[in-house]
């Protein structure tokens, strides 16, 4: 991209501007950016003040709303599973489907016990050991997911090892008479 | 000096023209990085509650004891089809109907939450007045399988607001709740 001359270039506007030209016309307009920078600056004040220097360390998956709270527990690192009414995905791979079958019997879930197993001693081999913070799992899920879902996945996360179950919201933002 | 005093004077009306290019252009080079790099959503955590016993490692017999005392003196949030309740041991209290609204074009339930703020802050403040060595934390939120994510994070949220901030989770059949809210307690 070329710098800009620092030339002051006039801005000719008018419809007759050729006419004016070729006349030897004085209709030179300076664009007036004093309100372009207000509008900037106002801009560029709201965006610093949003600015997380962190960054986003989740991902959000478009196939799930997530509910809103108050809470201000910063969310971390972790292995995540999202779930919605469709699909249970572990660490980002669809694992399997959400079945009414699924919602009708047990406690744990058998294939994402082994998953989450797997998951956890590779953890344990690549690093030696685990410590607590290894031991916990964040859990997104979508905001019509009935209980039984949730108590399984999370049932399943515990019998894996995985004692720790961080439920992934989004921060409602307070304001006077109530939150947003 | 005089004379350039004077000079000053005489051109006072005349004001250099700021050059804004070099502005605008670090303007467009900070805002589209700062939109490109802008979180609106901030993503937070919610910290689900162990499930633990009365173990001798750390602490000591009184604090084991003390929490053995909170697990059960621990109050519960009910949540039905119909109905929400909160239960302690000395028995359960009706706190709000189901509702129906409307999102995103289909009905589902959802619960008066401002009658679950007050309510909770009663427990909160009677057991602490009948209990006051005990700091308690612990929550249940049972519920029913039907019930939505989005109602039990509600009432999850409304508990660490009044200073339950160790939430766990419990999920029976209807029949079952509905049994034990005819027995008039909830253990």
């Amino acid at each position: 991209m070329s710098s800009p001359s620092k030339r002051r270039v006039p801005l000719l506007l008018g419809s007759g501007k050729s006419v004016a030209l070729s006349r030897g016309g004085d209709k030179k307009v300076v664009l007036n950016l004093t309100s372009m920078i207000d509008m900037f600056t106002i801009l560029l004040v709201f965006l610093l003040k949003s600015y997380s220097a962190d960054g986003q360390i989740v991902t959000l998956s478009d196939q799930l709303i997530l509910p809103k709270a108050r809470v201000e527990l910063r969310v971390q690192l972790k292995l995540e599973i999202q779930v919605n009414n469709s699909v249970i995905v572990v660490d980002g791979d669809p694992l399997l489907s959400v079945t009414p079958e699924l919602l009708n019997s047990g406690n744990s879930i058998p294939e994402l016990v082994t998953r989450l197993q797997d998951h956890m001693e590779y953890s344990r081999l690549t690093r030696g050991t685990l410590t607590e913070e290894d031991m916990k799992i964040n859990i997104q899920g979508d905001i019509g997911i009935p209980a039984i879902l949730l108590q399984r996945v999370m049932a399943s996360c515990s019998e894996a090892g995985y004692v720790g179950q961080n439920l992934a919201v989004i921060k409602a933002e307070i304001v006077e008479g109530g939150e947003v | 000096m005089a004379k350039a005093a004077s000079g000053r004077s005489r051109t006072g009306k005349h004001l250099p023209d700021i050059d804004m290019l070099p502005v605008m252009n670090l303007f467009c080079c900070i805002i589209p990085f700062l939109l490109f790099s802008a979180t609106f959503l901030e993503v937070v955590i919610v910290e689900m509650a162990q499930t633990e016993g009365i173990s001798n490692a750390g602490g000591g017999a009184t604090a084991n004891l003390m929490r053995s005392e909170e697990d059960r003196l621990q109050p519960k949030i009910i949540i039905t089809e119909q109905e929400m309740f909160i239960g302690t041991v000395s028995g359960t209290a009706h706190v709000s109907y189901a509702l129906q609204t409307e999102i995103n074009g289909s009905m589902v339930t959802t619960f008066s939450w401002d009658s679950l703020t007050i309510k909770m802050t009663e427990v909160r403040d009677l057991l602490t007045e009948a209990y006051p060595q005990i700091e308690f934390h612990k929550i249940t939120i049972l519920t029913v399988e039907e019930t939505r994510y989005d109602n039990i994070i509600q009432a999850i949220d409304i508990a660490n607001a009044t200073g339950f901030d160790q939430p766990g989770l419990q999920v029976a059949p209807s029949a079952s709740v509905n049994s034990a809210m005819a027995g008039g307690g909830v253990q």
